[in-house]
């Protein structure tokens, strides 16, 4: 348990980035380079014999589809993970990480997509933590001097004394960076940046990280998005399957060659398009009135929000996640209570009513949360294929559990809904992502209901699980029901929906029916650059 | 360390459950035998007379069944309490009222009634006043928040010494008036649990009966799906529709019954009047340790109750042989500490990881140049 | 003759109160680290034990508390690879520690030739401060008339305080119970300071069941302790996880223990098995009244990983 001796670089003065005379101070030449780096779970492999290149001054662009070992890669680089082959070298050097620590020491710093931020402490706390200063009233104050100073420098401004819970997503973002370069990060990592923030967010997140690289610092920047990486790095390297599939300067590739790469001999038509069909609006399965909802601290997360899902419509909600989606999804579903409003499920008010009679009443629910709540992670995949209704016939009488119709149901959902990895008596938490989500989904599906809320569905999916879960969506809509559809992801939102809403700060500002959407309008709506038009009015 | 790879088991086979177990026994027993040469007694002796006086023979028998009986009820008490992620510590407490519940009614009680209605009356006032003395820490729980910890574990001291004040401190009716020495009032005969064989009562088909019952209810009813569900992720719980307060509420409160139940059959088969020194011997957090180690499976309980009984049964012969009986708890201890680090192994797998290639490959740029 | 029974009353509880206090704050050292270690009773009572033997051999306060806080801090490392490395669930190892504890304390304290149940008095205690000072009326018995053992305490309540809030080492302790996950990808050793956060709530323990011993009671005897540590571990959340409201607490209790003598000599007489109940009721209803209150602060004061084992690896 005590510390064995390490390899350490001499760690450089995290202080040393804005340099005394106010100039933009020049870090020495960096070079990273990763051979046949590999790395298994549970006999997968997450990455398998990757290689590449970076070096200071410029942005390496990581790109590859949901799967393909971008996370797991650079989780190895920042030290988190221990490789189970290859070798890493920095600065010609090899080296071998066992910890975080290991790898900061070296100046590699990661941003996750998950912050590991301490909600309840400050800014400056969090900058501070692992430094080894003490967090008394002077040692704060030069911190929060820093904070401020590195803000201005870079365009990552962020008050350095408030408490992190109270922070937006994009700030706690610039917090992360900053703790990085406090840290004497000469190598950033970001992991799909961008996934929670606006649009215009995104713009001075590449403005920072432009000037970071001019300094000489070296970023990866890890996306799925081709848009982003074209637009915003130096050279890109690929990955499809946990290997190589490609590499060299964006400028010089075409995003046809980027798309080859990412998905193989199957085009980014892997989802070749379905052909939309036109469908007859019917009545409305869900209202919405006037909803209020608390978040978790005290704040109000849902203000005033009503709309209507009608049958055979998809109605989207748009919005950078953060402004009260979650809030409104288990409010409807009935895990939340809501404070004022209503919500009549098919014509039943299940205004203050829990989940199992929202459910009764005809809605369905696909929870963002797949192990914590849409499953039970512990037990095995029959008692989670029944989960909701295993007090009702066929599962059980008379309180007794009926193990024959429980498994027969399971098995035929399994073969109905393609959920493969699950084994008897197996814990449902060893299954991969898109697995649970289509077991979820298979439960949900065939209960009878009429309307489907779907919370997040293809988040973390790669790509053929993604397009099965939109297609059970569709179906749905066609088969009659509607479905309340909310993702981060607006183009999926924008494929998918006949009404888009889009909310932000928890109310609804605006509602575009399909024909009329305004894809900038709608962006500015999310971020709260423009308010509610006449256009848009909800 | 970083050699060390360990990886979560997604399926256990039954060798490895029976196995990790029967090697954290054997392991236990090394750690006593050591124990015990430091202290300079004989482990082979002290191990061989432990088996005879538990498990030699019929009285040997007798002894470590009717030692098992409360211990198996305070080991479901526990354990379907803690299925649903409530932690009752107050078996103890509960026990001790469910006792003091007992011995009232069958002082209360004409002493013509034939048994089986005293003995049925006893049961059911044990489990009354286990359920109650629960309820003061379901309760606040269930309404409050209250951690269940704290309160259920305070109660223990407050029910003991209830007891100890209704024998030693004062003159109340369950104390025999006859006698200078505090001592419980003797219950009359009907009230005694009628025998199997010698001094074993028949408490223990009580016992093993109500772990049948309480294994067949967690694996085979909506409510022991309910506690299941609980037990796994509350959330979810909430999401499958299930009543989340109502059903720890009930379960707390059945626990507390059965650790009343144990102090009823106590009295009615053992003591024969309320009696604290026989009474307050940790029953109720022994009771948890088994239902650690038997994995909180109700029909595991039964077998880990009946090992620890047979441990604790040979107490009484160590006497004899010179070595302090207090040699029994400490076994105990290490059988409790073995198994439990031992399920780890069980949950998990450890393997050596394969050592990094020692040779560094050339470093030619392998990194193509577009598609 | 009011006066005096006032000051021996205050003077006591502060005497009795140390030991709660001490292995009140280990333990609140502990669970800042996300740790949670009911095992306190069977360490409290190994470091008696351990305590008592060596005031018996030596004659040392010092030697024979440091004696019980390595035997403290022993147990309480067996809980640390319990909880920690093989991430059992910490409520079952701590309750195993207990049994264990007791059981082992018994049975050491019965064994050998030299049965510590036979011994009297192991160890002298003397006041620390002169008899001049403690003999001040009033004043006197109250703040000078103690053992340095008291003082020390005080001293170590400030300077745990001062630790945990205003140094990294607080901080990464704090980071540590809040969001292990975060604090690892900080560059912290979790385990590692889990581990030492467990110890030295044993070592806590273990000096507070010494002191408590030998200067409390005096004597040996099996069960000493008498629910003394589970009152710590109530007291540890009463107190909102911070040091100085522990010591207020430790000292309230202290006082409810000699609750009975100062009755006894105000001639009211209650039963002595309701003077034992005394501090578990006061502590219930204080833990119930707290979740009543809607003050919330109070209960989102845990450290938010507490109980929680942590594993790197967990995707």
């Amino acid at each position: 348990m005590l510390p064995v001796a390490r390899e350490r670089c001499v760690r450089r003065d995290p202080w040393l980035i804005v340099a005394p005379d106010g100039g933009p101070e020049q870090l020495a030449p960096i070079s990273l380079q990763v051979r046949d780096l590999s790395k298994s779970f549970y006999g997968v492999h997450a990455v398998d014999g990757v290689s590449f290149d970076l070096v200071g001054g410029e942005i390496h662009g990581l790109l590859g589809e949901n799967g393909a070992g971008k996370s797991t890669l650079c989780s190895m680089l920042a030290g988190l993970y221990r490789p189970d082959g290859g070798h890493i070298l920095i600065d010609g050097e090899e080296v071998h990480f066992r910890s975080p620590d290991d790898a900061a020491s070296h100046g590699i710093g990661m941003v996750y997509q998950h912050f590991r931020l301490v909600d309840s402490f400050t800014v400056a706390e969090n900058i501070v933590l692992g430094h080894g200063e003490g967090v008394g009233r002077r040692a704060r104050r030069a911190v929060e001097a820093r904070v401020h100073e590195l803000g201005e420098e870079y365009g990552l401004d962020v008050d350095a004394a408030a408490p992190v819970w109270q922070l937006s997503v994009g700030e706690r973002q610039r917090v992360e960076i900053l703790s990085q370069l406090f840290r004497g990060a000469r190598i950033l990592i970001l992991d799909e940046p961008t996934a929670v923030l606006a649009p215009h967010e995104s713009g001075r997140l590449f403005q920072a990280l432009r000037k970071m690289v001019d300094r000489g610092h070296a970023v990866v920047l890890v996306s799925h998005k081709m848009q982003e990486i074209l637009g915003h790095t130096d050279r890109v390297t690929v990955l499809r399957g946990g290997r190589n599939a490609g590499a060299g300067d964006t400028a010089s590739l075409a995003p046809a060659s980027l798309a080859a790469m990412m998905f193989g001999d199957e085009l980014a038509g892997v989802g070749a398009r379905v052909e939309r069909t036109e469908q007859v609006v019917g009545a409305a399965v869900l209202t919405v009135s006037g909803l209020d909802v608390m978040g978790d601290h005290g704040r109000r997360a849902v203000d005033g929000v009503s709309f209507e899902v009608r049958r055979h419509e998809i109605v989207g909600v748009a919005g950078v996640a953060g402004n009260g989606q979650r809030e409104l999804h288990e409010a409807l579903a009935g895990l939340r209570s809501a404070s004022t409003g209503s919500v009549v499920i098919n014509g039943h008010d299940c205004s203050s009513a829990g989940p199992k009679v929202r459910h009764r009443a005809g809605m369905a629910y696909v929870p963002e949360d797949r192990l914590g709540t849409g499953l039970a992670s512990g037990l095995p995949i029959e008692d989670n294929l029944v989960l909701r209704s295993f007090d009702r016939a066929p599962h059980s009488v008379a309180g007794r559990l009926r193990s024959g119709a429980i498994r027969e149901t399971a098995a035929k959902l399994v073969r109905e809904f393609d959920v493969r990895g699950a084994r008897d008596g197996m814990p449902v938490s060893f299954m991969s992502g898109g697995n649970l989500q289509k077991a979820i989904l298979a439960r949900e599906l065939t209960e009878d209901h009429d309307v489907l809320v779907a919370a997040a569905p293809t988040r973390g999916l790669d790509l053929s699980a993604a397009e099965t879960v939109r297609g059970h969506l569709r179906r749905d809509r066609e088969q009659g029901r509607g479905v309340l559809l909310f993702s981060e992801d607006l183009a999926e939102v924008l494929e998918l929906a006949d009404v888009v809403l889009v909310m932000f700060r928890g109310a609804i500002v605006g509602r575009f029916d399909r024909s009329e959407v305004d894809v900038e309008q709608i962006g500015l709506l999310m971020t709260g650059i423009a308010t509610t038009t006449e256009a848009s009015r909800p | 360390m970083s050699r060390i790879m360990v990886t979560p088991r997604p399926q256990r086979s039954m060798g490895v459950r029976i196995g990790v177990p029967s090697l954290s026994l054997l392991v236990a027993m090394l750690l006593g035998a050591l124990i015990l040469v430091l202290t300079g007694a004989d482990p082979v002796e002290v191990y061989r007379t432990m088996f005879d006086a538990s498990l030699n023979g019929t009285v040997a028998l007798e002894r470590t069944l009717t030692y098992a009986t409360p211990l198996i009820l305070t080991g479901l008490a526990a354990a379907i309490a803690f299925r649903v992620k409530v932690y009752n510590i107050g078996a103890e407490g509960q026990l001790f009222m469910g006792a003091i519940g007992a011995s009232a009614v069958a002082l209360t009680l004409p002493s013509g009634t034939p048994t089986v209605l005293m003995v049925g009356a006893m049961m059911v006032a044990g489990a009354l006043a286990g359920l109650v003395w629960a309820g003061f820490a379901a309760v606040p729980k269930a309404f409050l928040g209250t951690d269940e910890i704290i309160t259920t574990l305070m109660l223990n001291f407050v029910a003991l010494a209830f007891m100890n004040y209704l024998i030693f401190g004062s003159f109340s009716f369950l104390r025999d008036p006859t006698r200078p020495v505090p001592q419980g009032e003797a219950i009359p005969a009907s009230a005694t649990m009628p025998s199997i064989s010698g001094r074993l009562h028949i408490g223990i088909l009580i016992a093993v009966g109500l772990a049948v019952v309480l294994w067949w209810v967690l694996r085979s009813t909506t409510f022991g799906f309910r506690m299941r569900t609980i037990g796994d992720s509350p959330r979810a719980a909430r999401y499958a529709g299930i009543g989340v307060p109502l059903t720890t509420l009930a379960v707390l409160s059945i626990s507390g019954a059965l650790a009343g139940v144990a102090g009823a059959i106590e009295v009615s088969g053992v003591t024969n009047r309320l009696d604290p020194q026989s009474l307050a011997i940790e029953l109720g957090y022994t009771g948890i340790v088994i239902a650690a180690v038997a994995r909180l499976n109700p029909i595991g309980v039964v077998p880990v109750a009946v090992l620890l009984a047979a441990i604790a049964a040979a107490g009484g012969s160590m006497q004899s042989i010179g070595v302090q009986v207090q040699v029994v708890v400490l076994l105990q201890g290490l059988i409790f500490l073995s198994v439990t680090a031992g399920e780890f192994f069980v949950t998990n797998k450890v393997a050596l990881r394969p050592p990094p290639p020692t040779t560094i490959q050339p470093v030619a740029d392998p990194v193509g140049g577009g598609a | 003759m009011n006066d005096s029974v006032l000051v021996l009353s205050i003077a006591s509880a502060l005497v009795a109160g140390t030991p709660i206090l001490l292995a009140a704050l280990g333990e609140i050292i502990t669970e800042r680290a996300g740790v949670m270690n009911l095992g306190i009773e069977g360490m409290m009572l190994m470091g008696a034990v351990a305590g008592f033997w060596c005031g018996v051999h030596t004659g040392s306060l010092t030697l024979s508390l440091l004696v019980g806080g390595l035997a403290g801090a022993a147990l309480s490392l067996v809980h640390a690879v319990l909880a920690i490395t093989l991430r059992v669930n910490q409520t079952v190892s701590g309750l195993s520690l207990v049994i264990v504890g007791s059981g082992l304390a018994a049975f050491l304290g019965a064994a050998g030739e030299t049965s510590l149940l036979e011994r009297a008095n192991g160890v002298d205690v003397d006041q620390l401060l002169p008899d001049a000072l403690a003999d001040l009326p009033l004043v006197g018995p109250i703040l000078f008339g103690y053992d340095p053992v008291v003082y020390v305490t005080v001293i170590l309540v400030g300077v745990a305080s001062r630790v945990l809030y205003r140094s990294a080492a607080g901080l990464s302790l704090r980071a540590v119970g809040e969001d292990p996950a975060a604090a690892d990808a900080a560059g912290l050793h979790v385990v590692r300071i889990r581990y030492l956060a467990t110890t030295i709530g044993g070592v806590g323990a273990g000096v507070g069941g010494a002191y408590l011993v030998l200067a409390v009671l005096g004597t040996w005897q099996t069960g000493l302790t008498a629910g003394v540590g589970w009152i710590a571990v109530a007291l540890v959340i009463l107190a909102g996880w911070r040091p100085w409201l522990a010591l207020a607490g430790a000292y309230a209790f202290g006082a409810l223990r000699g609750l009975g003598f100062t009755l006894q000599i105000a001639q009211v007489s209650i039963p002595s098995d309701f003077l034992a109940m005394i501090p578990f009721v006061a502590a219930y209803v204080v833990v119930v009244a707290v979740s009543a209150s809607p003050n919330r602060s109070r209960r989102v004061a845990a450290p938010a990983a507490l109980g929680e084992p942590y594993n790197r690896e967990e995707r």
